[in-house]
């Protein structure tokens, strides 16, 4: 059992996330914008995070960046929730945008949730 | 050739026998004779009337023969002029001659030597004419050729399109104002300049070389962006230009400003860009909630229920799928996909790709037939732009194919191209419906295919990748037998790149 902080300005989408992981045996905190969600990774230390990368108020990738740059926080695994056109250029979208951003890993919106669990775990290093 | 009663001669002679002897010689001839019997009376006729020929007697009273020639010789030089010498006085005749008589004819003459000497003058004057005419004739001629070319040159001129003319060393040999007007360059004149010295665009420049070096290349249009001020998007249609043996002499590139259309067609995009977010958002956050009951996380469901959701999951694919194509429309329609061209390994692209869909052909049991020529050429293409190609043809060779059918897929070169063909064994596409399936939106709408699921993007896109790759698409379908697509792709080319057309300048 781990605390993870699920970020995502869609509340349907935090929710559903949310009911993933609580059935994994999780405890969930959630965020729904940039800021907030940088706020409280760095006031509640989760034990990993998923972030949405499209938000209004401040993308995920800034959000990465700031805490992978900050030593205080440059540990905790980061689940990077992405809305990418086809399975197949995933590849050569993380070799574009995951160098930049430091994230530990990628995920495809909309969630498999055999795929998310999977992912989860293996950045809890539960695998 | 002039007919025999335009010939008029005067015969200018003091002795009546001959006068009137050659009148009566030369008349019978079917010539104009008009006789005068002394100097002064036949100066007279030759300033008032028009002769070809003037038979004159040397030795008369008064002006002499010799003077009026010289006279005649002054007022008419086209006239030519006999002389008449008495008993052979050759001194007189070589004289005569001198002063630009055309012949003489010694007396006493026979009526023959009289019709031979004219004869001979109305020869010469026949030649002289065609002469002449030939000379108006070609005057015309390189008059008309001189009005073509200033005709072809103000047209030209006067095009909106810029145009650039090179010979076959790439240096510019004609321009038209527009072009200078285009790429701002008043300062400096083209000509003579190397095409990329004077545009400083490496990709024009390719253009160009391509078709001054690839034997049996036609033409290429491409465009190009302009980022020296002003920054501009051009739409370049280069061609070589051949003599009749079909040796290239150079080049000539059209330029058509596409600025206007690529801004208006960058709103377009974004427009479509966000509104595809828009709906692609809510729509994966439905699927995912559907996926929770899928999953048995918010509680038991009924093997109905869970038919039922999966339907639903997979028209929510559907869309999201159609979205997703939708935006690579847009991306690539306003040039962001295909900028990122390397050298690519079309066997590599081809096989990542099937191995991608064999879950999806496993479904209906179909089987993948490759073969693949070993030494195909490499491209020069943007990745994700191929693998998006194949996984739509493949993707389209599997949803419209029979169970238990095969795929398949065949890659060799042909002349400057790679060609490869996807074929399936699947329905088969009506006739009538054939030309339409590259254009969006447009589905076929039959029994076989009311359950496919499928955004009528999928085509266009592949399409419009190829096209902006400099390729081309086909489509053959037998009905019952199958469909064949066939792309295809110029390979990748060795062309100098102008800085080592630079450096090899310095060497």
């Amino acid at each position: 059992m781990a605390r993870i902080l699920v970020v995502d300005d869609d509340p349907d989408l935090v929710e559903s996330v949310s009911v993933i992981l609580e059935n994994k045996k999780h405890e969930v905190i959630t965020a729904y914008g940039g800021v907030e969600g940088l706020e409280k990774a760095k006031r509640e230390k989760p034990d990993a995070m998923i972030l949405d990368v499209m938000m209004p108020d401040k993308n995920g990738y800034d959000v990465c960046k700031e805490l992978k740059a900050d030593p205080g926080y440059q540990n905790i695994p980061i689940l990077l929730l992405t809305a990418v056109a086809s399975k197949i250029s995933t590849t050569t979208y993380t070799h574009q945008m995951g160098m930049e951003t430091e994230a530990d890993d990628y995920i495809d919106k909309p969630v498999e949730p055999k795929e998310l669990v999977r992912l989860v775990e293996r950045l809890l290093g539960n695998n | 050739m002039m007919n025999r009663d335009e010939i008029h001669i005067l015969v200018v002679d003091d002795e009546q026998v001959i006068r009137e002897g050659s009148r009566r010689i030369l008349t019978k001839e079917g010539w104009k004779v008009t006789i005068a019997e002394n100097g002064e009376e036949g100066l007279k006729f030759v300033k008032n009337n028009e002769f070809h020929i003037l038979l004159l007697d040397l030795m008369m009273p008064g002006i002499g023969g010799m003077e009026v020639l010289k006279r005649v010789r002054e007022t008419h030089p086209d006239l030519l002029v006999i002389v008449i010498t008495g008993y052979a006085t050759i001194e007189n005749a070589v004289e005569a001659m001198k002063n630009g008589a055309y012949d003489f004819i010694p007396k006493p003459f026979t009526p023959d030597q009289v019709r031979i000497v004219v004869r001979r003058a109305i020869d010469k004057i026949n030649l002289q004419r065609e002469a002449e005419l030939l000379r108006i004739e070609s005057q015309r001629s390189l008059r008309d050729v001189a009005n073509e070319k200033s005709r072809t040159l103000t047209i030209i001129n006067y095009m909106a399109d810029g145009v650039l003319v090179t010979d076959d060393n790439g240096n510019i040999v004609l321009n038209n104002p527009a072009i200078i007007r285009m790429l701002g360059r008043e300062e400096e004149s083209p000509l003579g300049k190397h095409i990329f010295d004077w545009t400083g665009n490496a990709e024009l420049s390719q253009m160009v070389e391509k078709v001054l070096n690839i034997e049996g290349s036609s033409s290429i249009s491409q465009e190009l962006a302009w980022e020296n001020p002003p920054k501009a998007f051009f739409m370049a249609h280069a061609a070589p230009v051949r003599n009749e043996q079909g040796e290239v002499l150079g080049s000539v590139t059209i330029f058509n400003d596409v600025t206007w259309f690529k801004e208006l067609d960058q709103m377009k995009s974004d427009f479509v860009d966000m509104v595809s977010h828009e709906l692609r958002s809510p729509l994966g956050s439905i699927r995912q909630q559907i996926s929770l009951f899928l999953e048995g996380m918010v509680g038991e469901i009924s093997k109905e229920q869970h038919q039922k959701l999966n339907r639903i999951q997979d028209r929510i694919d559907g869309l999201i799928g159609m979205i997703n194509n939708l935006l690579d429309l847009s991306r690539i329609e306003g040039g962001h996909l295909v900028q990122k061209k390397e050298t690519l390994a079309i066997r590599e692209i081809i096989e990542g790709v099937i191995e991608l869909m064999t879950p999806e052909a496993k479904k209906k049991n179909l089987k993948f037939i490759v073969s693949m020529e070993p030494d195909i050429f490499s491209l020069h293409a943007d990745q994700q732009s191929m693998e998006t190609v194949f996984t739509n043809l493949l993707s389209n060779a599997i949803k419209y194919n029979r169970n238990d059918g095969s795929i398949f897929i065949n890659a060799r070169n042909l002349g400057e191209f790679v060609e490869i063909k996807v074929a399936d064994t699947g329905v088969g596409i009506a006739k009538a419906d054939l030309h339409r399936i590259f254009d969006k939106f447009f589905r076929i709408r039959t029994e076989d295919t009311r359950k496919v699921i499928g955004s009528g993007l999928g085509l266009p896109l592949v399409k419009t990748i190829i096209e902006a790759h400099l390729g081309t698409i086909a489509v053959e379908s037998k009905a019952k037998e199958g469909t064949t697509f066939i792309v295809q792709l110029p390979r990748e080319i060795d062309i100098p790149s102008p800085d080592s057309r630079i450096l090899h300048l310095l060497k």
